[in-house]
């Protein structure tokens, strides 16, 4: 990541980038994508694990209303970033590039990198951070100089606004002497996500439509742009950084992540201390599975020191596992999906595509119902008033797939194959989990996805 | 204290279903297999009362072995339901009504008098002639015999009836007393119309000429543009392409029907009455699923309004939100969806009756899929649904909360609108179907309250 810091400082003069060693301009663009793919998951996770470490039976019931609509608005941002992500995936895929799904877990950074990556519950502090990341380059005054204050103390590190990145891939995108217009790969638009496909019921591009799980709190606006050429490439990134900080908007705009983000760390704090420390569960900050403990458990950034919990209670340490290995699943699924084609004649012949797209949200389910129940379980045993363990949001070990579209439905099946020990596990050695009606149905839902899988590699093809 | 003072038919509403097999269908329960959560639901015989068919007295109640919808030979059992009379006694106690407590006010058996009314009125309601209404009606009676329920109408051949089924007073016994009347529905056939002086060919399509087609205008009838008392859809009826884009009826009738059961006793010189409701519709051929909205969930948003409740709960709204997922799972088992959604299968573009089609027709707008072409594969979105179905059972807030279609979004064609959930079906409006308030108001509820939830047994130290 020296690369980076050699390229030239990161401001509002910048107005040539500059080519660091070991690039060319189309490398260098791709390079600078796959931070942005990082960033945009790293962020994602770490607002879902905010968002999700909301509420508790310690919440006043005065409060309630607040919290409940604060948390549908972070998760709503949580799904405005995984349309970010996507289409970073399908800016990589126009160039011709490999989609970049990967995320360090601990501590990895660049000067692009807006903090060190860190789970935390819902605070004022943790929310100053993301506030900051997320702030226009102009804001400024002494509200500013409050919350990036808070930020500081609460990351150590100065926080790095994340629509620097996306300025300086534009600076190249938009100069036809770095890329020329043959870079731009129209052929690859039926192997790029489309919000077709993966917007689901959420807005294209008109938040604030109609009401959604919260009746004051509008429904998520997923931006999923497919890039065919230079045009449609810069605006998607233009859209993106808009929704993120709104650069060419005044401060007034709510539709942007930075005034979400601000109007709720100005409406917490305003609230007595002691309220403000019961807005989330007692939640451990970086929550790790067992296989991380032959590792160091503080890693040091700069300033910033990182500290993981280990998961020790051994039942937690299970529905972490599980975790870990659903959310490897839903990378699995969204790589997988990228490398088929969508149908390009009115469905008339389905691929695995969809059934992948489903399968990916399928997997966003269970993720929330298991950090659901993560945030509820001790992290160690027999610790009367202890931490909750949380969703650890682990890496897998490799992210890559095979090259035979084959190859990658035995990976699926070794995915689900592994899924079926870990909750035939949990039903068994835990009495509280026997009867358990998650898990039941959780078991059921993979030999259902067990069947389709052999169905597909006994080549009869997708499922029909 | 037994002196009856009121009467009541209970249920106040019976919906029987259609079926020309003698013997009619045994009773069951549907329930969710507990280790298959996912799996559809199990229907496991019930207890059944046997009616003689001699003297109309029950002879015993047991429970089938195993559950047959038809007589073996391709006829559908007939879902008959039992209608009994309750008596609101002096000391306010609602009980059935019995022969003991027929005894204790010196009453019999046949002291209870009963009449059926049902109509079939589905031709007059296009037509707008009152001589194409057909109505039966078996006047009082009080013996245990099997009153037929023939469906006169003006319009009819002469000496011609539509059989709607039959009526019977049970005949109570001591063993088993209660005072009742079972509605047996038709056969469930559909009849054809026809000149008088020029027989038609016989009809495969139908078991019997009934209308005299010189006397009424329903076969040939077509439902006239713009006119305001149309169905939405209009031309549900089976016919043919005729002059002007016109949709011609070809004269059929079908022997569903609806009405009135009503219960007269003189009690003391006083007459008491009670009236229950009946009706029959089509056989349950996927009778292990239920349609994510029914006249049930109606009758709820009726008696309790379009809203949460104060007394609803959260367990019960969440209780509701797992049913609304659990029956749109068994509704897209039962779906085509590639067909349902508009894709193009095996070439063809316009493959059935969809909402695309609808939209096509009533707005002008291009035929388009709803959802994208690559997501509808059956397989997938059923497996979709169950994994949704399974997260739901975990405790966690319903998340497809803020993709329901509100009641006042049917019409809305936009790409998101018609995709809301419940997506690909049609409304009674001929519009995309919502569910009732009630239903998206009590899943809101369980979305907005689950976070606050604890369920380990120790309790949180608050920070």
């Amino acid at each position: 990541m020296a690369a980076l810091a050699v390229a030239g400082p990161l401001d509002a003069a910048e107005k040539v980038p500059v080519l660091p060693p070991e690039f060319n301009w189309r490398d260098y663009t791709v390079m600078l994508l796959h931070v942005a793919a990082e960033i945009e998951h790293s962020l994602m996770v770490q607002y879902l694990f905010a968002a999700y470490s909301m509420g508790g039976p310690q919440v006043p019931e005065a409060r309630r209303d607040d919290v409940r609509r604060w948390q549908e608005i972070i998760l709503g941002i949580a799904k405005e970033e995984m349309g970010h992500l996507v289409t970073v995936q399908n800016l990589l895929t126009a160039l011709g590039a490999p989609i970049n799904l990967d995320r360090e877990d601990y501590p990895w950074g660049s000067d692009f990198y807006p903090f060190p990556f860190t789970l935390r519950p819902f605070s004022a502090k943790s929310l100053a951070a993301y506030v900051v990341a997320e702030s226009p380059e102009t804001w400024s005054g002494p509200k500013a100089d409050e919350v990036k204050r808070v930020a500081f103390e609460s990351t150590g590190q100065y926080v790095n606004r994340v629509g620097a990145l996306y300025s300086r891939v534009d600076a190249i995108l938009k100069d036809k002497d770095f890329l020329p217009d043959a870079l731009f790969h129209a052929d690859t638009l039926p192997y790029q996500a489309s919000w077709d496909e993966w917007g689901r019921g959420y807005t294209r591009g008109q938040r604030g439509q109609d009401s959604g799980n919260v009746p004051t709190v509008k429904s998520p606006e997923l931006l999923v742009f497919g890039v065919f050429s230079r045009d449609s490439a810069r605006k998607a990134l233009h859209e993106i950084g808009e929704q993120g900080e709104a650069p060419d908007a005044d401060l007034e705009d709510e539709t942007s992540h930075f005034n979400r983000f601000l109007g709720i760390y100005e409406e917490l704090t305003a609230w007595p201390l002691g309220d403000q420390g019961l807005v989330s569960r007692n939640v451990a900050e970086n929550p790790v599975t067992e296989h991380r403990l032959n590792e160091s458990e503080v890693a040091a950034l700069g300033a910033a020191e990182v500290t993981t919990n280990p998961i020790t209670d051994p039942v937690t340490a299970l529905w972490g596992h599980l975790f870990n290995l659903r959310y490897r699943m839903l990378l699995t699924d969204i790589s997988h999906a990228f490398r088929l084609a969508s149908p390009v004649d009115n469905g008339g012949v389905l691929t695995g595509r969809g059934a992948l797209v489903h399968r990916a949200f399928a997997e966003m389910y269970n993720l929330r119902a298991l950090a659901g129940r993560l945030v509820d379980l001790p992290l160690q045993q027999d610790v009367p008033g202890g931490l909750r363990a949380g969703p650890p949001f682990e890496m897998p070990y490799s992210l890559e797939l095979p090259h035979r579209d084959h190859d990658r439905w035995l990976l699926q099946r070794d995915l689900v194959q592994a899924s079926r020990l870990l909750v035939g596990q949990l039903l068994s050695t835990d009495p509280s989990c026997a009867g358990d009606p998650y898990l039941i149905a959780l078991r059921e839902s993979d030999q259902r996805a067990l069947d389709q899988i052999e169905h597909v590699l006994s080549r009869e093809g997708c499922t029909r | 204290m037994t002196a009856i003072r009121e009467l009541r038919v209970l249920p106040p509403l019976a919906v029987g279903r259609l079926g020309a097999a003698a013997e009619p269908m045994d009773n069951y329960t549907v329930e969710v297999d507990p280790d298959h959560p996912l799996a559809p639901r199990q229907l496991r015989p019930a207890p059944t009362f046997r009616v003689d068919p001699g003297s109309g007295a029950i002879t015993r109640a047991d429970t089938p072995e195993e559950l047959r919808f038809t007589d073996g030979q391709g006829k559908v059992r007939p879902v008959a339901p039992f209608l009994e009379v309750w008596a609101l006694t002096d000391d306010d106690v609602l009980q059935p009504l019995t022969l003991e407590l027929l005894r204790l006010n010196s009453l019999t058996p046949d002291d209870v008098r009963w009449r059926v009314r049902v109509g079939n009125h589905k031709v007059q309601r296009r037509t707008y002639d009152d001589n194409d209404r057909i109505d039966a009606d078996t006047g009082w009676f009080s013996d245990h015999d099997a009153h037929e329920l023939a469906g006169r109408c003006a319009n009819f051949l002469e000496d011609r009836f539509l059989p709607l089924g039959h009526a019977r007073y049970v005949k109570p016994t001591p063993e088993f007393p209660g005072i009742r009347l079972r509605f047996t529905p038709a056969g469930g056939h559909v009849y054809g119309s026809a000149y008088t002086d020029h027989p038609t060919d016989p009809d495969p399509n139908v078991v019997d000429f009934l209308y005299d087609a010189t006397k009424g205008t329903w076969r040939g009838h077509a439902d006239q543009a713009g006119d305001p008392r149309l169905t939405i859809p209009a031309q549900i009826y089976a016919g043919d392409d005729g002059p002007d884009d016109t949709w011609v009826s070809r004269g059929y009738l079908d022997d569903e029907c609806d009405g009135l059961v009503h219960v007269k006793v003189e009690v003391s010189g006083r007459e008491l009455t009670a009236f229950g409701r009946i009706g029959a519709g089509p056989p349950a051929y996927a009778p292990d699923s239920i349609p994510i909205r029914t006249v049930a969930d109606e009758l709820d948003q009726a008696l309790l309004g379009p809203g949460v409740a104060a007394d609803d709960t959260l367990e019960q709204a969440r209780d509701v939100a797992e049913e609304v997922l659990r029956r749109a799972t068994e509704t897209v088992r039962l779906m085509n969806t590639e067909v349902m959604n508009g894709n193009t299968v095996d070439g063809r573009v316009d493959a059935a009756s969809t909402m695309v089609r609808q939209d096509t027709a009533d707005t002008g707008r291009l035929f388009e899929p709803i959802m994208a072409p690559s997501l509808v594969d059956a397989a997938a979105v059923l497996a979709l649904h169950q994994n949704v179905l399974a997260a739901l059972r975990s405790g966690t807030a319903p998340w497809f909360a803020d993709v329901l279609r509100d009641h006042d979004e049917v019409g809305d064609l936009t790409a998101k609108g018609r995709r809301k959930m419940p997506a690909l079906m049609r409304g009674a409006d001929g519009r995309s179907l919502a569910l009732t308030r009630r239903q998206v108001d009590l899943v809101r509820l369980a979305a907005r309250q689950a976070i606050f939830r604890q369920d380990t047994d120790e309790p949180e130290v608050p920070r």
